[in-house]
């Protein structure tokens, strides 16, 4: 079974990003990390021979109601270690760089992340809805969500909000 | 010389070879393709919002439906990640059964990529040949837990039933089969020389390109990369069996057949060991009737018959997942889907749809 990332390493990244921030009480502690610095710590974890996390297993967003959350578990295949990665983001705009910068096979899990969950990601090749229709408005992982009525209207199927229920 | 225009075909979502409802807008200069896009969407039910509103033990059924071919794998996978959130410790004769259940799963997976890879090459025949075998691993299935693909078998804590001695039993007479099996399909498929013209040398996936589109499973390593995570994890029991991870060559259609026919030999040796050294003791650990696993989250994952299977739970302390979600290998591997078909003919699409052995169910969740 693959290790955590070290808690001196992750001093070290502390000491390099001023905005990185980790819970040094906790057992397997994500490293928290602005989203200004987000691609540069990345392209460190990736590119620094001493890290080299080369595979990016799980990508995901999660809805806190007051913040998105966007999670990266990343895996170095070399050393067998593990690191979270995570970034806030703020509930009326998310956005956040593309990890199709370093790691291109994370395309389709962003495409997914901003179908299901309303992520923006910036510098990606080709942000379109990948599981939900074209024209779908609305994002369904969203936790205040409320589920489009389908009607067809000249022969194409459109989306359409309820009328509120008395 | 005549002059060609490009020319965009859509292979799907109901065309018998794209094996369920992926749809490829394949673009075309006359025979040979320039382009492929997978569409995908038209099987998604939201697997991951629906598990938000039910309680963890009812989200097992969910992951089932998921890669509906190797259900086995994917309860294990979610259940492991629940454990893993809310500290169970699961019994080492179920850990064994787990094992034993899954592996006899990833062989009858390969059964269906067998079967309909041939299919798709012309051969209806190799089909019957290779459901023929799956059937006996679904009959050992029915009589673990009474469902045959579907199984639900696996539960949080541990599986939902022993294992009776009619299974030990039967299993053991299909492990002493496997041999004669891959004899057969040695002599119907891989001798066959059509098959062989057909998958040497077409859609290759070069070792650089495996890693760029962060394949897993036996895609990545029919290229030649020695990653499965059942060595690397060693998760459940997997620790305690002496086991090969058969490795291809080039990354051609033919390696990721050849992987997968070894693969069968090797999920095989495992069952034995399982089999031989199946401990004695409870098949279910204590697990709490209301389970509240604490405020956190976890991240599981486990080598299902399509690469990397992974679990992210998000717990807030209730009786429900905060979130679940969920990362599927088929989907990730479908990035590979336009290197594989540029600059191959139309017909070798077909090949490359078949062996890199997506499975709706779990593309779209």
């Amino acid at each position: 079974m693959g290790t955590y990332f070290e808690i001196d390493k992750l001093e070290l990244l502390k000491a390099q990003f001023d905005t990185a921030e980790f819970d040094a009480e906790a057992n397997e502690p994500a490293i928290y990390i602005g989203k200004e610095q987000l691609l540069d710590l990345m392209k460190v974890l990736r590119e620094t021979p001493t890290y080299s996390f080369d595979r990016m297993s799980c990508l995901t967003a999660v809805d806190y109601k007051e913040y998105f959350e966007m999670v990266y578990c990343l895996y170095s295949r070399r050393f067998d270690k593990w690191v979270t990665v995570k970034v806030k983001l703020d509930h009326d705009n998310p956005e956040v760089e593309s990890m199709t910068q370093i790691w291109e096979g994370t395309n389709f899990e962003e495409r997914e992340t901003y179908d299901l969950m309303g992520i923006k990601f910036l510098h990606h090749p080709d942000l379109r809805r990948i599981l939900m229709p074209d024209n779908y408005d609305g994002h369904p992982l969203q936790k205040d969500f409320v589920p489009l009525e389908p009607r067809i209207e000249g022969g194409v199927l459109t989306w359409h909000k309820q009328k509120s229920s008395s | 010389m005549a002059q060609t225009e490009k020319f965009v075909l859509n292979m799907g979502p109901q065309h018998p070879s794209t094996h369920g409802v992926l749809q490829v807008q394949v673009e075309l200069d006359g025979e040979n393709i320039v382009g492929a896009t997978p569409v995908m969407g038209y099987l998604h039910r939201g697997i991951e919002k629906l598990m938000e509103s039910r309680t963890y033990v009812q989200c097992v059924p969910y992951t089932d439906r998921l890669d509906y071919v190797s259900a086995m794998n994917n309860n294990l996978g979610f259940c492991m990640a629940v454990e893993k959130l809310a500290n169970i410790e699961v019994p080492r004769r179920a850990e064994y059964i787990r094992v034993i259940c899954a592996e006899l799963n990833r062989i009858a997976s390969h059964h269906v990529f067998i079967g309909s890879l041939t299919n798709d090459l012309g051969s209806a025949t190799g089909m019957i040949y290779a459901f023929r075998d799956r059937e006996k691993i679904l009959d050992l299935f029915n009589i673990i837990c009474g469902a045959r693909m579907t199984a639900h078998y696996i539960r949080i804590g541990g599986v939902a039933a022993d294992a009776q001695e009619e299974f030990l039993r039967d299993t053991q007479k299909f492990i002493d089969y496997v041999p004669a099996m891959l004899d057969e399909y040695d002599r119907i498929f891989t001798g066959n020389e059509i098959f062989q013209a057909r998958m040497q040398n077409t859609s290759i996936i070069t070792k650089e390109d495996a890693l760029k589109y962060s394949m897993s499973g036996p895609n990545i390593r029919a290229s030649g990369i020695d990653y499965d995570i059942r060595k690397i994890d060693k998760y459940g029991a997997y620790g305690d069996f002496d086991f090969e991870i058969p490795l291809g060559k080039q990354g051609d259609n033919w390696d990721r057949y050849i992987v997968r026919l070894k693969e069968i030999q090797q999920s095989a040796n495992i069952i034995q060991q399982a089999l031989d050294n199946l401990p004695e003791g409870p098949y279910m650990a204590k697990v709490p009737k209301v389970l509240k696993p604490p405020k956190g989250d976890a991240y599981h994952r486990v080598e299902n018959t399509r690469g990397e299977l992974g679990f992210y739970i998000v717990s807030d302390g209730s009786t429900k997942p905060y979130r679940v979600h969920i990362r599927r290998p088929s989907i990730v591997n479908l990035q590979a889907l336009d290197t594989m078909c540029r600059g191959m003919l139309l017909a070798d699409a077909v090949t490359a749809f078949a062996t890199i052995d997506p499975l709706m169910g779990e593309v779209d969740c």
